[in-house]
């Protein structure tokens, strides 16, 4: 039998998913993060998981891992020392970018410093028009001059964005020569390969980010890739990205940037991949975890897409999974504002000194104390056991902040729980119905520790009528990490009229483009049977700025195509935004290819046992409040002990070692042959 | 006091009519087609409650707070109740009878029903490109009455029962520069609206119009708590300031902008008694452009995350004699008023600066340095406007050194990116970059200011522009330095290039010529000896000072 292994490494744990090539055998190891060198605990993780099962490293097939070295790097400023070349003039472009302030009313607030020092940034004779037609040549001898200074600052990495390379990239492709030339072997990271697409700062931004990156992601590749070899794995490992894709070690090391925000993107591969078996394809997936929550709307099976993304204050243009993130989740802290509101978060008691309920010295409410006081969270145990907490240490500190609004803790932790539900709505408003999405058309994937016990109350403001919680909430990231396709998005930007340019025209567009995408997934290791490509245009009315990407049918564009895409277009304006304009021209901004190369997957079968059931006499049960009044005496289950086929109606509890399921009165929960937790609101 | 709602549902109310204000922008901004509202998100969205009190709004722009503020009671002076009816769009942009505070400001407000009963406003407000008048864009310096500056629209119908009113929509059109581009910007703006109406009627549904009711007063009796517990913490007194308006365009020069500021417990009164009177040129501010600008700045000072609505006024009071530059009469000319309102925020920083040293800052760019470009593009042989607005250097803080080429204070719009502007417009950009030596010296220097080099392709542009602080800089504070002037200068680098004023209109430039624009750096903060020689090294490898210039203010030499 072969395993397949997925590694997600985040702030505090270090999980590991193992499934067998069948999915008949499943096993999780947490060990504690080593944020210094995160491939440390990557690999003390695989050996306690491959030893604990008895599994040989060579048995191992299949390995895919989330890193958030990128990341942090950039929150934490520590990436290389990055030289850039910039088209003369321009070199300020980086500090000055949208010559905008972060927030509005204050005066303190800046965007952060730009990676690249005015003295590092150097501008070389060049110029196009916006045609790419050339206004001014490229100087040959100034590129070497600057590549020579930058090789006596001993930077790390070189930068180089030139006005329109996405249009005409000759000379942005004759300076990184140079400058190999100059500096062999140099990290060169070059905006028509990162990023050809127009509006210069931002693609400026995102190729000084990925510069940046270079050297701290070769580093780590480095050890990582000597640790798999040490520990006898013969798989070559991959890469997760912020696309919901997966990459080759080789193709991180050149775009470390992709890897960057590629956390939450792995739970929405999971939540897919969940709800997918279970034959649901419009989701939303609501993964709330201490510190924050993100979001994310998948219509027909497939994850929404944004291109813009902002990262430590730096804005990064690249394909990734559009999840909306809220600075708030179970160990947010409550807090009554100086207007005499009630608000909670985005500040979090962190794992020390933790919600009040945790005895660590916590003073301040948390919603994991309202949760614990209202006895929907045990309010004895964490982790299965092996936390021991204090419902009245709660209990204290919600009474002190009901007090001072005239409220009892009880009422007081409803309160919190209702103001933090009222945040994820926003949230997945602004997912769903901002753009033209019914949520009540989607079904909920609730996962991460907090996801499963507010996810009814979400579900019930949205008018959703199903909630999932897969078998293992709190690892549905490592496990979207097994199931994740390789994926690499191509673009091109072209200014043309949808129907100006002809069918043709658009048509060797995208051949282009798909070309280089069967280059790169033959070269990945795909047979052509394995290879999928999707095209998309974004497009605008002429004149405005911001584009909507529609989706090309496959095959090849005829006259017919183009109607049917302008039909789409003028479909979706009136989605977003209200109104649309059949008479007004279309502008074709970008072509899209996005090339997939699909990995095996496992076929999910049921590992849990039919029939059966517990009497409900013999569970255990706690008062639980659901409102202000009498709480209600609730059963409370144990995941494990759940059979596939079960239903029961809430009031209901399941616990299981990391998560906490909460089933309100009048809805009703069902276990599905795959082990997942199905359930359906009620009307109220 | 009592509370109307308790301050749960009242939050969460909150946060959903926030969400519907945020969509309504978001709408707005991404289907529009001016520059200025989709590029620079130029624009708000408000809510109002049946009375017209501003209850929730967008913090997109601080100035057009002031525009809100007065939309709903203006539309109100005018219909009486029983000619508003479900479907209305009411339409508006006069400074004087519309509550606005300059004509390209184009404001929206459509009531919202239930079960035939007003409840609630939705309104919106988005800069266009162009609204008629002498100049393209409507925004040019050489204007002395409202009537020149474009097409005054008083609050009336654009669409009534549901039904655009072709006429007036015809009517506004023709008066306007590229108007099938701006039929666009009205067109985003009437689904803003539509969106903003289902949206709250939808809130409706979920609450019942009493809880509504109550907690939308609660929302604003929330934010005056907010103020009145923030006013309190400003130790009581009387601060005064002054400045000066470099001119008007027209010859009149150094015109003061004085202040007066009395905190007593928990309210402020702002005594603008002593400023110029009203100017010829186009630089007045209207009533509600400075309600805007003294709420921005007492924001800034006390509470960054205050809510903007009506509650925060309530412990407010501002003084402005009528016919002066700080409140207008009509018909004074307003276009400019932006210039006037960095000021007025200067005065307003310096004044409050002894009682709140931490947080004030020194004398930023303290203009809205702006260009407008004209002409027929070669290309296509289509008439084209262009506006852009050009940041500048903020001033020295507390803690660190001010913010160099950045929108400060009543403004942060954005750039346009030179890839766009190039491939629509037929203009090429030479330079765009920071201006060095422009920092004010200080121990926290001011921020430096921006210059750019646009050069005119293949046809001849009609140039106008805006500025202040060319000829007097923006003052250092606790000792810090002034920082430089700005500057405009037509065919920059030939033996014939002219400087130019910084309020123009109507400049020729011919195909080839380059047009310079540089704007001010700002004032520092504290005294130079003071700074840390590190940081003065720093900026000189960096080359963002000269040698001279480490040498003259901070002692530190090059070696």
């Amino acid at each position: 039998m072969k395993y397949r292994l997925g590694i997600d490494v985040g702030g505090t744990f270090t999980d590991i998913f193992l499934m067998s090539e069948d999915a008949s055998r499943l096993a999780v190891h947490k060990v504690a993060s080593t944020p210094a060198d995160p491939s440390c605990a990557i690999a003390e993780g695989i050996e306690a998981i491959l030893r604990a099962e008895g599994i040989a490293p060579t048995d191992v097939s299949y390995l895919a891992h989330g890193t958030t070295v990128a990341t942090n790097a950039i929150i934490e400023q520590r990436g290389g020392k990055v030289g850039l070349l910039t088209t003369a003039g321009f070199r300020d472009l980086l500090e000055i970018g949208r010559q905008t302030r972060p927030r509005l009313y204050d005066l303190q607030l800046d965007y952060p410093a730009p990676l690249v020092p005015r003295d590092l940034r150097i501008e070389v004779e060049e110029r196009l028009y916006h045609d790419g037609s050339v206004a001014r040549p490229l100087c040959v001898d100034g590129v070497r001059a600057a590549a020579r200074k930058l090789r006596k600052e001993n930077v790390d990495a070189v930068a180089i964005c030139f006005l329109y390379s996405f249009v005409n990239p000759a000379h942005e492709a004759a300076a990184k020569e140079i400058v190999l030339e100059e500096m062999p072997g140099c990290n060169v990271s070059v905006s028509h390969e990162v990023l050809p697409e127009f509006r210069e700062y931002e693609r400026l931004s995102t190729t000084v980010l990925n510069a940046f990156l270079m050297s701290v992601m070769n580093r780590y590749l480095e050890h990582f890739g000597r640790d798999v070899v040490r520990l006898g794995i013969k798989a070559s490992p991959k890469v997760n990205q912020c696309n919901g894709g997966i990459m080759s070690v080789d193709a991180a090391r050149r775009l470390p940037i992709r890897t960057v925000l590629s956390g939450p993107s792995a739970g929405v591969v999971g939540a897919l991949f969940v709800a997918g078996a279970a034959g649901c394809r419009d989701v939303i997936t609501f993964d709330m975890g201490g510190t924050s929550t993100d979001v994310c709307l998948i219509r027909n099976g497939t994850a929404a897409v944004s291109n813009e993304r902002w990262v430590g204050g730096y804005p990064a243009r690249l394909p990734s999974v559009d999840v909306n993130a809220v600075g708030a989740g179970g160990g947010s802290v409550a807090w009554i504002d100086l207007d005499g509101l009630l608000k909670v978060g985005p500040r979090s008691a962190g794992a020390v000194p933790g919600p009040a309920c945790y005895g660590l010295g916590g003073q301040l409410a948390t919603v994991t104390d309202a949760n614990v006081a209202l006895g929907r969270m045990n309010p004895e145990f964490l982790l299965g056991g092996r936390m021991r907490i204090s419902q009245s240490a709660s209990e204290r500190v919600l009474a002190s902040l009901g007090k001072r609004m005239g409220l009892g803790p009880i009422e007081t932790a409803l309160g919190v729980l209702r103001i933090v539900v009222a945040r994820m709505v926003k949230a997945i408003r602004a997912v769903s119905i901002e753009r033209g999405h019914d949520p009540k058309e989607c079904t909920l994937v609730a996962f991460g520790g907090a996801g499963p016990l507010h996810a009814v109350s979400v579900a019930r403001e949205l008018e959703i009528a199903q909630v999932i919680v897969p078998p293992h909430p709190g690892i549905l990231c490592a496990m979207g990490l097994l199931v994740a396709d390789a994926r690499n998005d191509y673009v091109k930007t072209r200014l043309t009229m949808l129907n100006g340019a002809g069918s043709a025209d658009l048509e060797g567009e995208f051949q282009e483009l798909e070309e280089s995408a069967r280059r790169w997934l033959a070269a990945e290791g795909f047979a052509p049977h394995l290879q999928r490509l999707s095209r998309m245009l974004d497009m605008r009315y002429a004149r405005q700025n911001f584009e909507l990407s529609v989706p090309v049918p496959a095959g090849s564009l005829t006259s017919d195509t183009v109607e049917w895409i302008a039909r789409r277009f003028h479909e979706e304006h009136e989605r977003n935004y209200g109104h649309f304009n059949e008479r007004e021209p279309i502008q074709v901004v970008n072509f899209r290819v996005k090339a997939e190369g699909l990995t095996q997957k496992p076929h999910p079968e049921t590992t849990f046992e039919t029939g059966g059931g517990l009497t409900r006499s013999a569970a255990a049960s706690r008062k639980v409040w659901f409102e202000a009044a009498d709480p209600l005496h609730t059963p409370v289950l144990n995941r494990r002990e759940l059979r596939c086929g079960e239903r029961f109606a809430g009031p209901a509890i399941i616990e299981q070692m990391d998560s906490t399921t909460l089933i309100p009165p009048g809805d009703t929960a069902e276990v599905d042959k795959f082990g997942n937790v199905l359930i359906g609101l009620g009307r109220r | 006091m009592a509370r109307k709602c308790d301050p749960v549902t009242t939050e969460v109310i909150r946060n959903q009519v926030q969400s519907i204000v945020e969509e309504m922008a978001i709408a707005l901004m991404k289907s529009a087609y001016s520059t200025n509202i989709k590029e620079r998100r130029d624009l708000s969205a408000a809510v109002f409650d049946a009375r017209g009190r501003t209850v929730v709004q967008g913090e997109h722009l601080p100035l057009h707070l002031g525009s809100m503020l007065g939309l709903v009671e203006h539309i109100r002076n005018r219909y009486p109740e029983d000619r508003i009816c479900p479907g209305d769009i009411f339409i508006s942009n006069d400074p004087y009878r519309g509550g606005g505070s300059h004509l390209p400001d184009v404001a929206m407000a459509a009531p919202v029903f239930r079960e035939g009963r007003l409840v609630l406003f939705v309104g919106n407000i988005a800069h266009h490109a162009d609204i008629g008048g002498a100049s393209p864009g409507s925004m040019a310096g050489n204007m002395t009455e409202v009537y020149q500056e474009g097409l005054r629209l008083p609050p009336i119908k654009i669409f009534e029962r549901g039904s655009l009113i072709e006429d007036v929509f015809e009517l506004i059109l023709l008066n306007v520069r590229v108007p099938e581009e701006r039929r666009g910007d009205y067109a985003a703006q009437f689904a803003s609206l539509r969106l903003g109406v289902r949206r709250t009627l939808e809130l409706y549904e979920k609450w019942g119009e009493q809880t509504i009711a109550a907690a939308l007063d609660e929302i604003l009796d929330a934010t005056e708590r907010h103020v009145r517990r923030s006013i309190a913490r400003l130790p009581d007194g009387e601060y005064l300031f002054e400045d000066f308006m470099d001119d008007d365009g027209f010859g009149n020069q150094d015109i003061p902008i004085r202040v007066k500021i009395a905190v007593q417990g928990e309210e402020i009164v702002f005594d603008f008694t002593g400023s110029a009177p009203q100017v010829k040129g186009n630089i007045n501010i209207s009533w509600s452009g400075l309600q805007a600008t003294v709420a921005y700045a007492l924001k800034c000072l006390v509470g960054p995350d205050i809510p903007s609505n009506e509650g925060f006024y309530r412990p407010v009071r501002i003084v402005a004699p009528h016919g002066t530059i700080v409140n207008c009469a009509a018909p004074g000319a307003t276009a400019g008023r932006a210039q006037t309102c960095q000021r007025v925020v200067d005065v307003i920083i310096g004044a409050l600066a002894p009682a709140l040293p931490e947080r004030a800052i020194g004398a930023s760019n303290g203009s809205n340095t702006s260009a407008t470009f004209y002409g027929r593009n070669p290309a296509n042989g289509e008439y084209y406007v262009y506006i852009e607005t050009y940041g500048g250097g903020s001033g020295g803080r507390a803690f660190k050194d001010g913010k160099d080429g950045v929108q400060v204070h009543i403004t942060n719009t954005s750039n346009l990116p030179i890839e766009g502007l190039e491939t629509e417009y037929p203009l090429f950009v030479e330079d765009y970059s920071l201006v060095p030596d422009s920092c004010g010296s200080g121990k926290y220097r001011g921020g430096l200011g921006l210059r750019r080099d646009v050069r005119i392709l293949g046809h001849t542009c009609d140039f106008s522009s805006q500025g202040d602080r060319f000829r007097r800089r923006p003052w250092g504070i606790f000792g810090g330095g002034p920082g430089r002037t700005g500057r405009m200068i037509l065919r920059q680098g030939q033996p014939d290039q002219v400087e130019l004023p910084s309020k123009t209109s109507g400049v020729e430039i011919r195909p080839g010529e380059v047009i310079r624009i540089q704007t001010p750096g700002a004032g520092g903060y504290g005294p130079a000896r003071e700074r840390d020689p590190e940081l003065v090294r720093k900026d000189l490898r960096e080359g963002k000072i000269s040698p001279e210039r480490a040498r003259a203010d901070y002692g530190v030499s090059v070696d």
